[in-house]
């Protein structure tokens, strides 16, 4: 059966949580732990993902199809093999990116008004 | 006795349903374990007391909002909870146009709206009880909901017909059978109709995997 592509754009706005963990896993698989070491340092120790969170947002992105658990382990000398690592798909991608694009908009709209200071690229 | 860290907060997972333990337990534990090994060296006993206050808050908004994704998933009551929320207000609305419209024929004596406001009673009474009964007996057995619109739909609209007939004749001046007869005929037609239009539209019900 062929499954129905939903537009990435339908699944905008994300949740803050939902957002940091996308972010955090665009630079490669992780696991839970790793996610939340992750968002925490993106986040100069902000937000700080609870365990009910955390696993309530993958247990979500899963069924999206955001995310997929990883078939690769590392390397069960350097890590726990027990632990399991997640990974973004494409389409998880394409959702970032959609979300990236419309912050980066409200953050034009926002210094066109003077509210922030224009960043010098 | 001291209990261990993680044995509290094995028993801190019992808060989630069942699935979501079944599947995710074992990484929630070994991700507090990472936590509080990592709060346990850099902060001492401050980040550890920290990461239970940071737990025990994360239990209490993702608990409930699982236990709320579970119900919301196979229970058909829960899922078209904002369709039935706006059924009952649309019958409420409903209600109060047919009083409205009554006390103005009474008023006034003007048959047509008279009859027109006896229909209105007729659809709301006949829809809140019928309706009522339908989704319970949907929820509770495995019968054909049609065969529950239809039977259900049968006796309310009758048992209220007879009632209105019953008590009516003596307390309304202005008591006509064949509009209150018209009222409930036109009820039944319309609730049955609903309900036809909806089995059409939701397919066959799906059947249980459930021995």
């Amino acid at each position: 059966m062929v499954k129905k592509q939903i537009d990435p754009e339908a699944l905008l706005p994300l949740r803050p949580s939902v957002f940091h963990i996308l972010m955090a896993l665009s630079d490669g698989d992780l696991h839970g732990y790793g996610i939340m070491q992750e968002v925490a340092e993106h986040t100069d120790g902000q937000i700080k993902l609870g365990p009910g969170t955390l696993y309530g947002a993958i247990k979500r992105l899963l069924s999206e199809r955001l995310i997929v658990e990883a078939d690769e382990r590392p390397d069960p000398e350097l890590d726990d093999e027990r632990r399991r690592y997640y990974r973004l798909t494409d389409f998880g991608q394409k959702v970032l990116r959609a979300e990236v694009q419309r912050i980066s908009k409200m953050v034009s709209v926002a210094q066109r008004k003077r509210l922030i200071p224009k960043t010098r690229s | 006795m001291k209990m261990p860290p993680q044995r509290l907060f094995q028993m801190a997972l019992f808060a989630y349903p069942r699935e979501f333990r079944y599947e995710y337990g074992k990484q929630m534990e070994q991700f507090f374990r990472d936590c509080y090994r990592a709060e346990k060296m850099n902060r001492g006993r401050l980040g550890v007391g920290g990461l239970w206050l940071r737990t025990i808050l994360d239990l209490a908004r993702a608990a409930p909002r699982e236990h709320l994704e579970n119900l919301g998933k196979d229970n058909p009551i829960m899922k078209n909870l904002g369709k039935n929320a706006l059924a009952l207000l649309g019958s409420i609305v409903l209600i109060v146009i047919a009083f409205l419209l009554l006390s103005y024929g009474r008023k006034h004596e003007i048959s047509t709206i008279l009859i027109f406001g006896r229909t209105l009673d007729a659809l709301t009474t006949a829809g809140i009880v019928g309706n009522l009964i339908i989704f319970l007996l949907m929820a509770i057995t495995r019968l054909n909901p049609l065969r529950i619109a239809l039977w259900t739909l049968l006796v309310v609209n009758g048992a209220l017909l007879l009632v209105t007939i019953a008590v009516g004749s003596k307390v309304d001046p202005s008591f006509s059978l064949g509009g209150v007869m018209l009222g409930y005929v036109v009820s039944f037609l319309f609730w049955f109709s609903l309900h036809w239009i909806w089995s059409k539209a939701s397919g066959p019900r799906p059947v249980s995997n459930e021995s």
